[in-house]
C-alpha cells in the first residue's frame, strides 16, 4: 500500500466511483471461509460398467469430434465395443442418472457406433510390439481369452491363444445368433484384436487333447484359463436320450455355423436364460412354432429383458411355472412331453423364489423337438486334480484371477458360472494386469474412494427433457424371415443427439458455467481446465451451485 | 424511408439506427413490442447486438450497468412496475456515470392493477439523476432515441425516454425511418472513456468516505446542469442532419397569450387542437409543452410563461400530499420572479381520456377563476 491519496479539488477526482490505484494490494480472497475446488467424481454409468468403461469421457470426446480418442478411451478397458454395443446387458443404463430425469441414455447405441468407427478405421489400432521376454498362454478364444490376450499384448507380452474350436470367438461365435451379432462383424473384431500385437493363434487345439496344463507350464511363463462353459446341463428326467431331445447349445452351434437345420413344426425350449431366448428365436427363424417353458415366472427370468420382449414380439409363446416331467417317445422318436405345473415357494440362495411342484397338476405338449437350455457347465476334466475347483467352477482367490496353482490364472464363465460377455472381458483384462504385475513386480494401484453421482447431485435446471434415441430396426416380420441383424446403427445426427443428452455426471465438460457465473472473475479458463484464483475467490460458491454436474467441491478454510 | 409504425416500434427503430451493442430487457405491457421487435432484429442480424434475456427488470438494468461499464452502448425498455423494480439500479447507473438509454412507457402503478397510462412511474424516479425526455409523437420518439445516446455519452449520465401507454405506444403514425448509415455521422460508434478491464484491477462502486462522497454528487449535479446546453446542441445538430428538432420545451401560440396551458406527452397534441379552436373564438390562449423534464428547463419555461397573465398546468400524475409534479416544477421556475397565478389540474390518471372537452373545461375554468380557491383541482372526479 502506498501513501494515502488526498484530493484537493473535485477536479482531481475520477468522475465515477472507482479506485485510483491498482487493487492488487487488496486480495479479497482473504475474506473467504469456504474454498471451492475442482473435484471430479465418478459417473454412475462408469461405476455400473463391469469393465469400468469411461463412458462419460468417450461421449465427451465424441461430442468434441475427437472420435479416434473416444474409441481409444473404450479400448483401454474393452477391446470389442462393437460386440458389447450389440450384446451387452448394459447395466450402465440401469445406473444412468438421466433415468431419474426422463430416460436413460442409449449408451450401447453410442458404444456400438464408436466401436464400428474403430473397425472402419483400422489404422486407429496401433500395433503393439513384443517388449517383454515372458510368454503367456491363453486358453479359450471367447471374450475372456480375447480380452486377456489383447491386454497382455498391449503390454508387450508374446501371447499364444489356444482355441478348441476351428475359429476364435467362443460364445460370441457359437452362442449368440447372427441377428444379434453378425459373424462377419465378429470376424473383423477378432482380426483387429489378433493383429493388435504379438498374438499367435492356435485353433483346433483343445486343453486335454492337443495340449495339457503341464506342457503349457513348461513352455510359457504364465497361463490364463478362460475356456468358459461348454457343456449343457441335463434335465435329469427319464427319456432325455430320446431322439428329438437336444441341447440348445448344440442347436445354436449348428445354426451359427451356417448349417441349415429344420427342428420340426412343434418346438419347446426349456429354460429362461439368454440361451433359451436365442434357441427359441433361432428355431422360430428355422420355421418352427416355438414355446418357451420356464419353471418360474417372467419376473424371475435371467434373460436380458430386451431379448424377452423381442422374443414375445416375434411370436414366441411362453409357458411359465412348468417343467418337463416325462418324455414320451413313439417309434424311437419324441412324441410328447408331460409337464409338471409349479408354484413359487420360498426364495432360494439366488434370492429368487424356488419353484415347487403342485401335486397332481400336469399338462402335455405334443412336440417334434425339445431343446434344453437350463444352463451350461464347465468341462473341468483337463485340470481335474491340478487346480482347486468347487461346484464345477474354478476357484480364484479374493477377487483376483489367481488360481490355486502358481502362475495359472483363470477368468470368465469358467470361474463365475454363466455370467455376461462384459464380465468376461473385465476378467480377462484383470488377469492380464495381474500377470503383468507378477512379472514387473509393480504394486497394484491403490483403489481410490470416489463419490458416485446421483440425480440429487445434478443441477437439473440446466437440462431439458428429451426422449431416448432408439436404433433403427427392421420390423418383426422381416426379422423372423431370416438371420439378418435386427438393429442398425445410429446415423450421425441421432448419434450426436443422443450423446448430447449425457449429463457428464461429476466430470467437467467445459460448459463454462463456473467461469461465466463467478462474480469476482476468480475462475481462470486454461487450455483444458479451469483454475480458481484464490487471491480473489471470496468463497461465495456460486460456481458450485451453477456447475450442472457437480465437479466442484468445497472445504472450510483452516480445516 | 417512411413507414406507418406503432410508437413502440419507433423506439425499436431508433435503437436499430444507433449501433447499440447490448440490449437487456424484460417484457411488460405496454412496453412488450419494443423488445419483441428488438429481439427479432438481433436474431436476424439487423442489429449486431447481444440481447440478454433476464428474469426481472432489476436484472435487466443490472445487465445494462455491467455492459455499459464494459464500454458498450446499451439500451433497455420497461414500464411501470418494471421501472420501479429497477429503482435501485437506476441510482447505480447514475453513480457509476453510465450512458445507458431507457425507454419507459408510462403506465399507472398498481394497485389497483392498471395497464393504462399516467406519469407516476417515471416521475417517481425524478430524483435519481436520470435525464427525462417526454415524447409526443412516433417520429419524435425515434429521433429522441438517437439524440439520447449522444446526450448520455456526452454528459456521462443515463437518459430516460418517456412515452404514454397506448396513446403513443400503440398508436400508428407515419415515421421517417432512420438508417444506421445515415445516423453514424451524427452518432459515431461509442468509445467509452473508461472500461472495466480484468487485466487492470480497480475497485468500482467502491466505498467513498464522507471526505469524497459529496464531491462525486456535486459532479453529477454539475453534469445535469451542463446537460441543458448539451440537449439543446444535440437537438440543433440533429436538426441540421435530419431537418427535425424538438427543443427542450415547445410553445404554441404563446406570443400574445393571456392564459397558457402547460402540458406534456400526448396531451400536448390534443391541447394544441383546443388552442386553435379557442383562438378562432378570439380567446388569447396558448400552450407550452415541456419535453425535457430533467434537467428542468427553468429559463425556457420562465421566458414563455412570464409574458402570460395566468398559467394552468395539466398533470397526468399526482404527488400525494403535494400537487401535480409538473405544477410544482413550473411554480418553482417562476418563484420570486413573477406573481402570475399558477393553477394545477389533475387529469387522466390511470388512462382516463383527456379529450378536447376536458382540456376546454380546464381552459375555461382557468380563464374564469380570477382568484381560484384551490391551487390543485381534480378534473372529472366523481365527487
Amino acid at each position: 500500500m502506498g501513501e494515502k491519496i488526498v484530493f484537493k479539488s473535485y477536479k482531481e477526482m475520477p468522475i465515477r466511483p472507482m479506485s485510483v490505484a491498482d487493487m492488487t494490494w487488496n486480495l479479497t480472497g482473504s475474506w473467504r471461509n469456504v474454498r471451492p475446488y475442482y473435484d471430479f467424481k465418478v459417473s454412475p454409468c462408469r461405476a455400473g460398467c463391469p469393465a469400468g468403461e469411461d463412458i462419460q469421457k468417450y461421449i465427451f470426446l465424441l461430442l468434441e469430434n475427437r472420435e479416434e480418442e473416444a474409441w481409444r478411451t473404450i479400448i483401454e478397458t474393452n477391446p470389442m465395443p462393437s460386440v458389447t454395443g450389440r450384446v451387452c446387458f448394459h447395466p450402465c443404463m440401469e445406473k444412468c442418472t438421466r433415468k431419474d430425469f426422463d430416460q436413460a441414455l442409449n449408451i450401447p447405441g453410442i458404444e456400438r457406433a464408436i466401436g464400428d468407427m474403430g473397425l472402419e478405421n483400422r489404422r486407429w489400432m496401433k500395433k503393439a510390439s513384443k517388449s517383454r521376454k515372458e510368454k503367456v498362454a491363453v486358453v479359450g478364444g471367447g471374450p475372456a481369452g480375447l480380452s486377456c490376450a489383447f491386454f497382455l499384448a498391449r503390454r508387450g507380452y508374446a501371447v499364444t491363444l489356444f482355441e478348441a474350436e476351428r475359429a476364435l470367438g467362443g460364445v460370441l461365435r457359437w452362442g449368440i445368433p447372427e441377428y444379434r451379432l453378425p459373424n462377419a462383424l465378429l470376424d473383423d473384431v477378432i482380426a483387429q484384436i489378433v493383429e493388435s500385437g504379438p498374438i499367435t493363434v492356435k485353433t483346433g487345439t483343445a486343453l486335454g487333447d492337443e495340449i495339457d496344463l503341464a506342457s503349457l507350464e513348461k513352455d510359457f511363463d504364465a497361463v490364463f484359463l478362460g475356456f468358459g462353459l461348454s457343456e449343457s446341463r441335463a434335465l435329469g428326467i427319464d427319456g432325455e436320450e430320446t431322439n428329438g431331445v437336444e441341447s440348445g447349445l448344440g442347436f445354436l452351434m449348428k445354426v451359427n455355423s451356417g448349417e441349415k437345420v429344420a427342428p420340426g413344426k412343434r418346438v419347446a425350449v426349456i429354460g429362461g436364460g439368454n440361451t433359451a431366448m436365442d434357441v427359441a428365436r433361432c428355431a422360430l427363424r428355422s420355421g418352427s412354432d416355438v414355446s418357451v417353458v420356464y419353471r418360474r415366472t417372467r419376473h424371475e427370468m435371467p434373460a436380458i429383458n430386451d431379448e424377452i420382449e423381442e422374443a414375445e414380439a416375434e411370436g414366441i409363446k411362453f409357458r411359465f411355472l412348468a417343467a418337463p416331467k416325462e418324455i414320451i417317445a413313439k417309434g424311437g422318436k419324441l412324441s410328447r412331453v408331460v409337464f409338471q405345473e409349479m408354484e413359487l415357494g420360498e426364495p432360494d440362495e439366488s434370492g429368487r423364489r424356488r419353484p415347487v411342484p403342485i401335486e397332481g397338476k400336469t399338462f402335455e405338449l405334443e412336440l417334434d423337438r425339445m431343446f434344453t437350455a437350463i444352463g451350461e457347465a464347465a468341462d473341468l476334466g483337463p485340470i481335474e486334480g491340478s487346480i482347486e475347483s468347487e461346484w464345477n467352477l474354478m476357484v480364484t482367490g479374493d477377487g483376483s484371477c489367481k488360481t490355486s496353482r502358481e502362475g495359472v490364472y483363470a477368468g470368465g464363465d469358467v470361474v463365475t458360472g454363466a455370467a455376461s460377455v462384459v464380465e468376461a472381458i473385465a476378467a480377462g483384462r484383470k488377469a492380464a494386469e495381474e500377470i503383468d504385475r507378477a512379472f514387473t513386480k509393480e504394486a497394484e494401484p491403490a483403489a481410490e474412494e470416489q463419490k458416485i453421482i446421483g440425480i440429487e447431485d445434478i443441477n437439473t435446471a440446466y437440462f431439458g427433457h428429451s426422449t431416448r434415441n432408439l436404433l433403427p430396426r427392421i420390423d418383426h416380420a422381416e426379422a423372423i424371415a431370416g438371420f439378418s441383424e435386427i438393429h442398425g446403427g445410429f446415423d450421425s445426427n441421432r448419434l450426436r443427439g443422443e450423446a448430447e443428452r449425457c449429463f457428464s455426471c461429476g466430470v467437467c465438460n467445459f460448459c463454462d458455467n463456473c467461469w461465466i457465473f463467478c462474480p469476482d472473475v476468480a475462475i481462470m479458463r486454461r487450455e483444458d481446465e479451469y483454475e480458481v484464483d484464490y487471491d480473489f475467490c471470496k468463497g461465495c460458491l456460486v460456481c458450485v451451485v451453477e456447475c450442472p454436474r457437480n465437479c466442484i467441491s468445497t472445504r472450510e478454510e483452516g480445516k | 424511408m417512411k413507414r406507418v409504425i406503432m410508437g413502440n416500434h419507433a423506439v425499436s427503430y431508433g435503437v436499430r439506427a444507433s449501433d447499440v451493442k447490448v440490449i437487456s430487457a424484460y417484457p411488460i405491457t405496454p412496453q412488450t413490442q419494443v423488445v419483441e421487435l428488438l429481439s427479432e432484429m438481433c436474431a436476424n442480424g439487423e442489429i449486431e447486438a447481444k440481447f440478454i434475456m433476464v428474469e426481472s427488470e432489476h436484472s435487466a438494468m443490472t445487465a445494462c450497468v455491467g455492459a455499459s461499464a464494459a464500454g458498450v452502448r446499451t439500451f433497455t425498455a420497461t414500464s411501470s412496475q418494471g421501472l420501479l423494480l429497477m429503482h435501485e439500479i437506476l441510482h447505480w447507473a447514475v453513480g457509476a456515470r453510465l450512458p445507458i438509454v431507457l425507454a419507459n412507457i408510462n403506465r399507472a402503478v398498481g394497485p389497483p392493477w392498471s395497464i393504462w397510462t399516467d406519469q407516476n412511474d417515471s416521475l417517481s424516479q425524478r430524483d435519481v439523476g436520470w435525464l427525462q425526455i417526454y415524447c409526443e409523437s412516433n417520429q419524435e420518439t425515434q429521433d429522441t432515441i438517437v439524440q439520447a445516446f449522444k446526450i448520455a455519452e456526452t454528459v456521462k449520465l443515463p437518459v430516460m425516454l418517456v412515452l404514454d401507454a397506448f396513446f403513443l405506444s400503440h398508436t400508428f403514425e407515419i415515421v421517417d425511418i432512420l438508417e444506421a448509415e445515415q445516423v453514424r455521422k451524427f452518432l459515431p460508434p461509442y468509445v467509452a472513456d473508461r472500461q472495466v478491464d480484468i487485466t487492470e484491477s480497480h475497485s468500482f462502486g467502491n466505498l467513498a468516505s464522507p471526505d469524497g462522497y459529496m464531491e462525486l454528487r456535486y459532479m453529477i449535479q454539475k453534469a445535469m446542469e451542463d446537460s441543458r446546453s448539451v440537449v439543446r446542441d444535440v437537438d440543433e445538430e440533429f436538426g441540421k442532419h435530419f431537418g427535425r428538432s424538438y427543443g427542450l420545451v415547445k410553445p404554441y401560440r404563446c406570443e400574445d397569450a393571456e392564459t397558457i396551458l402547460v402540458t406534456s406527452g400526448t396531451v400536448a397534441s390534443t391541447t394544441r387542437a383546443v388552442i386553435d379552436k379557442m383562438r378562432d373564438e378570439g380567446i388569447k390562449i396558448g400552450a407550452l409543452k415541456i419535453r425535457v423534464f430533467r434537467p428542468f428547463p427553468f429559463e425556457e419555461v420562465f421566458d414563455v410563461l412570464s409574458k402570460a397573465k395566468k398559467v394552468a398546468v395539466i398533470d397526468r400524475n399526482i404527488s400525494f400530499g403535494h400537487h401535480g409534479i409538473f405544477f410544482q416544477e413550473v411554480k418553482s421556475a417562476l418563484y420570486g420572479r413573477t406573481d402570475i397565478p399558477i393553477i394545477g389540474y389533475i387529469a387522466g390518471l390511470g388512462g382516463r381520456d383527456v379529450t378536447p372537452g376536458v382540456i376546454r373545461e380546464i381552459a375555461s375554468r382557468a380563464i374564469g377563476d380570477t382568484k381560484p380557491e384551490r391551487e390543485i383541482n381534480w378534473i372529472g372526479v366523481k365527487e
